[in-house]
């Protein structure tokens, strides 16, 4: 959602979203293990967190070449990628970690869900929805919409366009940063684990419509469909090539997403 | 007296020179009109007053204060603002978004509620769409709303570049009548306009731009 969200936006290919995934997981991390805070509360700490440093990363890296060929800001984001990764494994290294947590189970049937999960798939809704409520009904939503759909209307509107892309960037960097630490409730996790959600991350973008928060939660739920049903009639392994098969099918056949993006 | 002031303006895009040093005063309260053949370079004079494109030489004053280097934005809360060539919607947005974003500046703002009924008496056609998305609706309603837009921006200076382009001859008188209205009001207006005769009639004030210098 933040990948899309920043692509929709501003059209620039966000490649630090997967290490910020793996920021957000270390963040629940030191909150629940060395401060003792329950790591759904420190999801508020992460997402202020991630608001912050996507503001930073803006103004420091993407900023001078948002007008720039699209190479230019796949460069400056890696780079901010490689920067993270670099200092994590300085940190954490980059043996595994995990967040020794438990919401219980629930049974539905014959098959068991884990407390964590459903929590983190609430939490996804909750986040869509208020992400929706916050583009389409609040003064600073509109301001983003209106300068994703015309940056220079928007400049002489009187909307100024820098701190409203600062902005997008750091709400794309935050919910980021939240899906980390979601993650980090139920999966383990080492500094380079962000790189396989973020290739995830593009193709549940391609399936929704690149630009399209509601669509990203669906494709979302489409791949999440898939990851379980497949394993079902074959190895588990063929997994990533069936979505990634399917990534390039609708890249060909319908590039604007199955729910169809604007651009 | 003049409430802008563009002097000896020199600019361009790139290396690309395109104004070699253009003069142009607007009389308060007053409509004055810019006309030109194709490509002499009247939307780059805008662009330049509006701050779009920085001037290499030359000085814009609003007011009596120097705004040349400002970018568009502040100068959009001074009370300067463009209604850009080509609309320039905000086209996924709806109707009363696109006039919401109008009144985006520090000004506008409070009066937001005046200026949109005052929008909606000018223009009854957008009251019947408010919430239509503004990329679905006609040319003429679309620069209808473009004009209500950039009137939403509760402006002192209004400039329009090329308000009659591609729409048909009586849509023009209208939208002409209703910059009447807005003078009248008290609003300075800049025409730019390809449409001589129709832009000279309404005018107060008339400029010429040949060639990047008048």
């Amino acid at each position: 959602m933040g990948l899309t969200l920043i692509w929709g936006v501003m059209n620039v290919i966000n490649l630090s979203h997967g290490p910020i995934i793996a920021l957000g997981m270390f963040g629940s991390y030191l909150a629940f293990i060395k401060l003792g805070i329950n790591p759904y509360l420190a999801l508020f700490l992460i997402a202020a967190a991630g608001l912050l440093l996507g503001i930073v990363i803006y103004m420091v890296a993407v900023h001078r070449v948002i007008n720039a060929p699209h190479l230019s800001s796949l460069l400056a984001t890696f780079s901010v990628n490689m920067i993270i990764i670099g200092l994590g494994t300085a940190a954490f290294t980059t043996s595994p970690y995990n967040v020794d947590f438990s919401m219980g189970q629930i049974q539905i049937g014959s098959t068991s869900l884990l407390g964590t999960r459903l929590i983190a798939a609430l939490v996804a809704m909750l986040v869509t929805g208020s992400l929706y409520i916050f583009l389409y009904r609040t003064r600073p939503g509109k301001y983003i919409r209106a300068v994703a759909n015309n940056r220079a209307a928007a400049e002489l509107m009187g909307i100024p366009s820098t701190q409203i892309l600062a902005l997008s960037f750091g709400l794309g960097t935050m919910l980021a940063a939240i899906a980390g630490g979601l993650i980090a409730t139920f999966f383990p996790f080492s500094i380079l684990s962000g790189g396989g959600y973020e290739l995830k991350s593009f193709v549940i973008g391609v399936l929704g419509g690149l630009g399209n928060p509601v669509g990203a939660l669906a494709g979302g739920l489409l791949l999440g469909v898939l990851e379980s049903i497949i394993p079902a009639f074959m190895e588990a392994s063929w997994v990533p090539v069936i979505e990634f098969g399917l990534f390039i099918v609708i890249l060909l056949v319908k590039p604007s997403g199955l729910f169809g993006a604007k651009k | 007296m003049n409430i802008l002031e563009i002097k000896d303006v020199v600019s361009g895009y790139g290396e690309v020179q395109i104004l070699w040093g253009s003069t142009l005063n607007l009389q308060v309260g007053k409509v004055t009109c810019l006309v030109g053949g194709n490509g002499v370079g009247k939307t780059t004079l805008l662009r330049t007053t509006m701050g779009l494109i920085r001037p290499w030489q030359g000085s814009i004053h609003f007011e009596g204060q120097d705004v040349s280097r400002l970018p568009p934005y502040t100068k959009a809360d001074l009370g300067l603002v463009l209604v850009p060539e080509g609309r320039q919607l905000f086209t996924d947005m709806s109707v009363v978004e696109n006039l919401e974003m109008g009144a985006s500046n520090i000004r506008a703002r409070s009066k937001m509620k005046q200026n949109i009924e005052r929008v909606y008496e000018m223009f009854p056609r957008l009251k019947e769409r408010t919430g239509q998305k503004a990329g679905t609706m006609s040319g003429g309603e679309q620069q209808m709303l473009a004009v209500a837009r950039g009137i939403m921006a509760d402006p002192k200076v209004l400039m329009i570049d090329e308000l009659s382009l591609g729409l048909a001859p009586v849509l023009v008188l209208a939208l002409f009548e209703s910059l009447r209205k807005l003078r009248d009001l008290g609003i300075t207006i800049l025409l730019v306009e390809q449409n001589v005769q129709m832009a000279l009639a309404i005018s107060d004030y008339g400029y010429v731009l040949s060639e990047g210098t008048n």
